[in-house]
């Protein structure tokens, strides 16, 4: 009970050698832009670090993030499971159930006091005192306060605990709140994506056992390496915006050779994610690849912009439903109507008025 | 096995069992039994506990934009809302979309639909009859022995293999650290495989890990990611282009129809060498324990599925109807658009109907959450120790058809389909059958053999069989279709709102992972008026309605005795064999989102 | 109008009357010099700048038809942008300039900044300007600078407007230029503020509208002001000086 199976046990037991631990150690600390210094560092964290429990909670979600989870490839999700940390909850894989489930929590929360990780998946909603998610006969939120008190860490997996995603849209009738609202004394690392990439996902997680700390984290909380850019940045169809080429329609000829869909309401622009570079499913391809636009999945309140294909969005504010160009057209039409009107009293004003003021204008 | 299926017919008088969090399916659920003095379950609740309102969120916005929405209400069975959004706006425009994406919707749909079902089996539902820690016992030259009996074309089949994998889970017990195996049940004789059989079972679970990452690539192809690949009124986003200049960039090429192609073969092999095997070895073993079937002879339904042609539902690959009443000889014909025919009822849902009407259909869908507890409630608002099921007791509403409670999923479309007789599916079930019988010695009937626990599972594994395969035949439409010069994926003559009617309303179903799924819409003005999903999860997981009927989770419980009544196995395997997913089936359309009533003990 | 024939010699000695409080004295002025140089140069270049923001702006918002040929041979959204970017950097350095300006140029140079909103006077000439737009005034006031409501639309549509367009602006433009520039540092912040990217854009665009707004207006009153008022206005932001059409009291 007391030997706990390390990284390089791990690996070791895979078949790699000592030499190619090495190099792998090296070859992190470059992926990572750290100087060769820190190659023993990662060496003794791989060869020393027990698996860090992690609890994983689910609110209201759809479990779209597990099951992004479940599709990493490298690292592989059974090595993370079985070698790289300890998943020592998550009811959507669990094996126990009811009381047996709750123990299992309840013990790790005691027995690993300030060590644990808590990755929370979806969010909890606060109407009716919290009863639209109930786990053990209690409200989520209840079970997410408790769980979030003693972890060293939490990750917000996903536009639900992150932001609130499609529950919160608007009109929110659960009153789904991000975590970041609920838990307020703990660092948080926002991991946005309906649902991430599963490569990001063990990024996170494994950058995190590596390193033994948090990721760089952006304004808004998001690691730094994942979603310091958009999704347009670094597009393959980004030469076809800059030479003004556009998806005109669906499957127009243009669909065909593959030219930019900010036309037709493609959010890459807008949203911070590493679908371009990462891609989907261990690169095989990502939403603008298969001809789709990005949706912004990973910004916050993504839901509440409009058509997603539209390429302004709509504006909800006044109790209207219109874009800017439209509020624009709108309120110049209305303004230079009133000028002209405006213009047209003056002039009648002038002209029959004799204005004994302006007697001497030429104009 | 005589199932009581009317609430009036319940005993409730004995222990009572509480099961909350059910864990491995997607979302939450509770589930509350009464077993007598022998252990046997007399009585079943089962309880959707959440809800996230989504169709209150779908009211006024874009009718292009709704599968997004809805493709949310479940991770799981990612796409196959979104597809059955895509169908029903077309339905109520009148959009009819090209041949090519009737095929990659197709082969989208049915890589879900395998995807899931072996993610199903391994990741969720094997542990209920397959035990890890027994499996460190196993001598991996007998597993070899086993695995290459089981299936002898399955590669991974040496003794070194299995050591190997034997080997690591040593190490991972030897940790202490037991992770997702922590608190398992793994002294319950519930159990009964044996550790070479439990050796197989592990390994394969996680070759199953590795290979679902695979199958899924279809929908990154087509779709752009997964989960929850991007769908498109009117046909499919991903632009064919084989030949011309910009292929390479383009969605649809060679290299991508390639790839799909080794994607469907790499299922293929893992189906029949891997996960059919399995079921059939591991239902042999459990040959003694045909509880579980419930509802499933009585009454099931099934709206259909996989039509060769398009738009003729006489084609369907999986045929629709109803039979009630255990009447396997008459398949009735099912219209989802009648309204008297398919109702949802809330006496015992928390939410409530104005002018205290009874059932409605979901196109005149109405309903308003009110969350309260009946007088006999065990515990607090916010700290509920036994509900009372008499009174409100769940998020999930009841569906019903001509008034029967029905169940839906792969064992309904099995039966449906046999009883159409489709000739694929009977000569899958017969041979199942006899096989079964051969392997056990036992002399089963149909009607015994496949309304159970492990009927379900099976009826599952062939349908992922069946679907597998129908993805090669449509993988071959598709280049042949392209061929014949039609590169065409979407109809874009509606796409612009200014062509709509003024009003339309419309209905799309298909038959999910989880059994026969549909929505309803209402347009006006371009936008949602009225959004109603009726899923799976909500006919099989529906509490009582108001004439006491009981849904198929609660039926299926009955009976089944209990190795240990603290220890839930027997309700999980059962619970789990129909693959809940709760985050579907809690869904409700409420007049103003805000309005909540509170609570009543009373 | 022969301008440039008649300056007036004695102008600076009643600068300080024509700040706006009445004063009874019957001047014999006919010409004021108010805009300097650099202040016309700025108004000018200001003009051109926001003309090709606003253009080129709304085709950012609203690209034009797809461009024949290989992506390689094209680069109009490419231009479109730079003349963006370079648009918006040119009307910022000038807006800067503009500020220094009201530092170091003479005292109409900082009409646009300051509002004299603790004067009670202020307000009796803003009331009565406005009395004036709504026909109910005969007579207009005369100014050297701006009239008190001239010089409220300027700050409020031009002075703030410019403000957030420059600093929304500048956080979408440091989203391209990355994290660690100075754009995304020093602006960066709006964007989360705002809600997100998309917002920004929203915001931005939007921004565009009251902009036009504001030229929309600025342009008829300068036109009817130039026919209408007691002074001249156009001719004054090219040549600089103010031209009076009457001797009567202000």
């Amino acid at each position: 009970m007391s030997h706990i199976e390390t990284f390089y046990e791990v690996m070791r037991r895979q078949g790699i050698t000592r030499r190619s631990f090495m190099k792998y150690c090296s070859l992190t600390a470059a992926a990572l832009g750290l100087s060769p210094a820190f190659v023993p560092q990662i060496a003794n964290a791989m060869e020393n670090k027990p698996r860090t429990p992690v609890l994983w909670l689910h609110g209201l979600e759809c479990t779209c993030c597990s099951e992004s989870f479940i599709r990493s490839a490298h690292p592989l999700v059974k090595d993370v499971v079985l070698s790289m940390l300890s998943l020592d909850y998550d009811d959507t894989l669990m094996a126990a159930a009811g009381h047996q489930a709750e123990e299992a929590l309840e013990d790790t929360i005691e027995k690993y006091k300030g060590e644990y990780i808590l990755a929370v998946e979806g969010n909890p909603p606060l109407n009716e005192d919290g009863m639209f998610c109930i786990i053990g006969g209690k409200p989520f939120v209840d079970q997410l306060k408790h769980a979030a008190k003693h972890a060293k860490a939490v990750i917000a997996w996903g536009s639900c605990a992150s932001w609130g995603c499609v529950q919160a849209a608007r009109p929110n009738p659960t009153q789904a709140t991000p975590i970041h609202k609920v838990i307020t004394d703990k660092p948080i690392i926002k991991v946005p994506g309906c649902p991430p990439i599963a490569e990001v996902m063990t990024g996170v997680i494994t950058y995190m056992l590596t390193f033994g700390k948090l990721p760089e984290l952006d304004r808004q909380g998001r690691p730094k390496m994942f979603y310091g850019q958009r999704i347009h940045d670094k597009c393959y169809r980004r030469p076809h915006f800059d030479a003004g080429q556009f998806v005109e329609e669906w499957d127009d000829e243009f669909a065909r050779k593959g030219y930019c869909l900010y036309k037709v309401g493609c959010k890459g622009p807008t949203t911070y994610n590493a679908c371009s570079t990462v891609r989907w499913n261990e690169g095989t391809s990502f939403p603008i690849q298969a001809g789709h636009g990005c949706i912004g999945c990973s910004e916050d309140g993504f839901w509440d912009k409009g058509s997603f294909y539209n390429r302004l969005t709509d504006i909800h504010q006044f109790g209207i439903e219109k874009n800017a160009d439209e509020i624009g057209t709108a309120v110049a039409g209305g303004v230079g109507a009133a000028i002209a009107a405006h213009a047209a009293v003056s002039a009648i004003k002038r002209l029959s008025g004799n204005n004994e003021n302006s007697e001497d204008t030429s104009a | 096995m005589n199932i009581p299926l009317n609430a009036s017919q319940l005993d409730n008088n004995g222990r009572r069992v509480v099961v909350d969090p059910v864990t491995r399916i997607e979302g939450h659920m509770r589930c509350e039994v009464n077993v007598d003095s022998n252990n046997i379950i007399r009585n079943a609740v089962s309880t959707g506990t959440m809800w996230r309102g989504l169709e209150v969120i779908l009211k006024g916005r874009d009718p292009r934009d709704a599968w997004a929405f809805v493709e949310r209400i479940c991770g799981v069975c990612t796409g196959t809302h979104a597809l059955t959004a895509c169908r029903a706006v077309e339905d109520a425009l009148d959009i009819q979309i090209p041949y090519n994406a009737h095929l990659i919707r197709h082969l989208m749909d049915k890589t879900l639909m395998a995807h899931d079902h072996i993610v199903h089996f391994y990741h969720l539902h094997a542990l209920d009859w397959v035990n890890p820690v027994n499996a460190l016992k196993a001598d991996p030259r007998k597993t070899s022995e086993l695995q290459k009996m089981v299936s002898p074309s399955h590669p991974k089949s040496s003794p070194g293999y299995f050591r190997d994998i034997q080997n690591r889970l040593k190490k991972f017990v030897a940790s202490g650290q037991l992770g997702l195996f922590k608190n398992g049940y793994w002294d319950n004789p519930a159990y009964k495989l044996s550790p070479e059989a439990d050796l197989m079972a592990v390994t394969h679970y996680l070759e199953a890990l590795d290979l679902q990452k695979e199958i899924v690539k279809i929908h990154t192809i087509f779709g752009g990611k997964n989960p929850h690949p991007n769908y498109l009124v009117g046909g499919v986003a991903c632009a064919i282009n084989l030949d011309d200049v910009g292929a390479a960039g383009a969605p649809v090429n060679m290299t991508s129809l390639n790839f799909v192609l080794q994607r469907i073969k790499e299922t293929q092999e893992f189906t029949k060498n891997v996960y059919l095997p399995d079921v059939m070895a591991i239902g042999g073993l459990y040959k003694d324990w045909l509880y579980g079937g419930g509802l499933a002879s009585e009454n099931v339904l099934a709206y259909g599925t996989y039509a060769q042609t398009p738009y003729d539902s006489s084609t369907d690959m999986l045929p629709g109807g109803a039979i009630v009443n255990g009447n396997w000889n008459e398949v009735l014909p099912v219209d989802v658009r009648n309204p008297d025919e398919i109702q949802e009822f809330v006496d015992h849902s928390w939410y409530r109907y104005a002018n205290g009407a009874k059932g409605l259909h979901p196109w005149d869908g109405e309903t308003a959450p009110s969350f309260e507890l009946g007088p006999n409630t065990k515990g607090t608002k916010t700290d509920i120790k036994e509900l009372d099921e008499a009174h409100k007791y769940s998020w999930i509403k009841a569906p019903r058809w001509n008034g029967h409670a029905m169940e839906v999923g792969p064992l309904a479309r099995y039966i449906v389909a046999y009883a159409s007789g489709q000739e694929a599916v009977k000569e899958q079930v017969d041979r199942s059958l006899a096989t079964f019988n051969q392997n056990t010695g036992l002399d089963l009937g149909l009607k015994q053999f496949l309304p159970s626990t492990i009927g379900r599972t099976l009826a599952r594994a062939l349908e992922c069989d069946l679907v597998v395969d129908s993805m090669l035949d449509d993988w071959h439409a598709l280049v042949n279709n392209i061929k014949a010069g039609d590169s065409s994926t979407a109809n874009v003559e509606k796409w612009d709102p200014s062509n709509w009617p003024k009003e339309a309303k419309g209905v799309g179903t298909n038959e999910a992972p989880r059994g026969a799924l549909g929505h309803w819409i209402k347009i006006k003005d371009g936008k949602i008026e009225n959004y109603q999903a009726i899923v799976p999860t909500t006919w099989n997981g529906s509490p009582r309605d108001s004439d006491g009927n009981i849904g198929a989770y609660e039926a299926s419980l009955l009976n089944t005795p209990m190795e240990r009544p603290e220890e839930p196995v027997e309700i999980l395997r059962t619970l789990h064999s129909f693959d809940p997913c709760l985050a579907c089936s809690t869904h409700v359309m409420s007049e103003d989102g805000d309005e909540m009533t509170r609570v009543k003990i009373r | 109008m022969s301008e440039q024939s008649v300056k007036a010699e004695q102008p600076a000695a009643t600068v300080p009357a024509a700040e706006g409080d009445s004063d009874m004295l019957v001047r014999r002025q006919t010409a004021v010099y108010v805009y300097e140089a650099p202040l016309r140069l700025w108004h000018w270049i200001t003009v051109a700048c926001i003309t090709v923001l606003c253009i080129t702006g709304y085709f950012i918002g609203s690209p034009l038809p797809t461009m024949p040929g290989e992506a390689s041979d094209n680069f109009l959204m490419g231009y479109i942008r730079f003349a963006h970017f370079a648009a918006g950097y040119i009307v910022t350095i000038a807006f800067i300039g503009r500020i220094y300006w009201a530092f170091v140029g003479n005292s109409h140079a900082r009409e646009l900044f300051i509002l004299p909103i603790t004067k009670k006077s202020w307000y009796k000439e803003l009331w009565h300007e406005m009395r004036w737009y709504m026909f109910l005034e005969k007579t207009p006031k005369k100014y050297i600078g701006h009239n008190p409501m001239g010089q409220s639309a300027m700050f409020v549509f031009f002075v703030l407007g410019l403000t957030f367009m420059i600093f929304t602006g500048f956080a979408l433009y440091g989203e391209g230029l990355g994290y660690d520039s100075w754009a995304s540092q020093m602006f960066g912040w709006i964007i989360p503020l705002m809600g997100q990217s998309q917002d920004v854009h929203t915001w931005h665009h939007l921004g565009m509208w009251y902009i036009i707004l504001f030229i929309m207006s600025h342009i008829y009153v300068a036109v009817r002001e130039d026919i209408m008022s007691r002074q001249s206005l156009i001719s004054t932001m090219v040549g600089g000086w103010r031209m009076f059409k009457d001797d009567r009291p202000d």
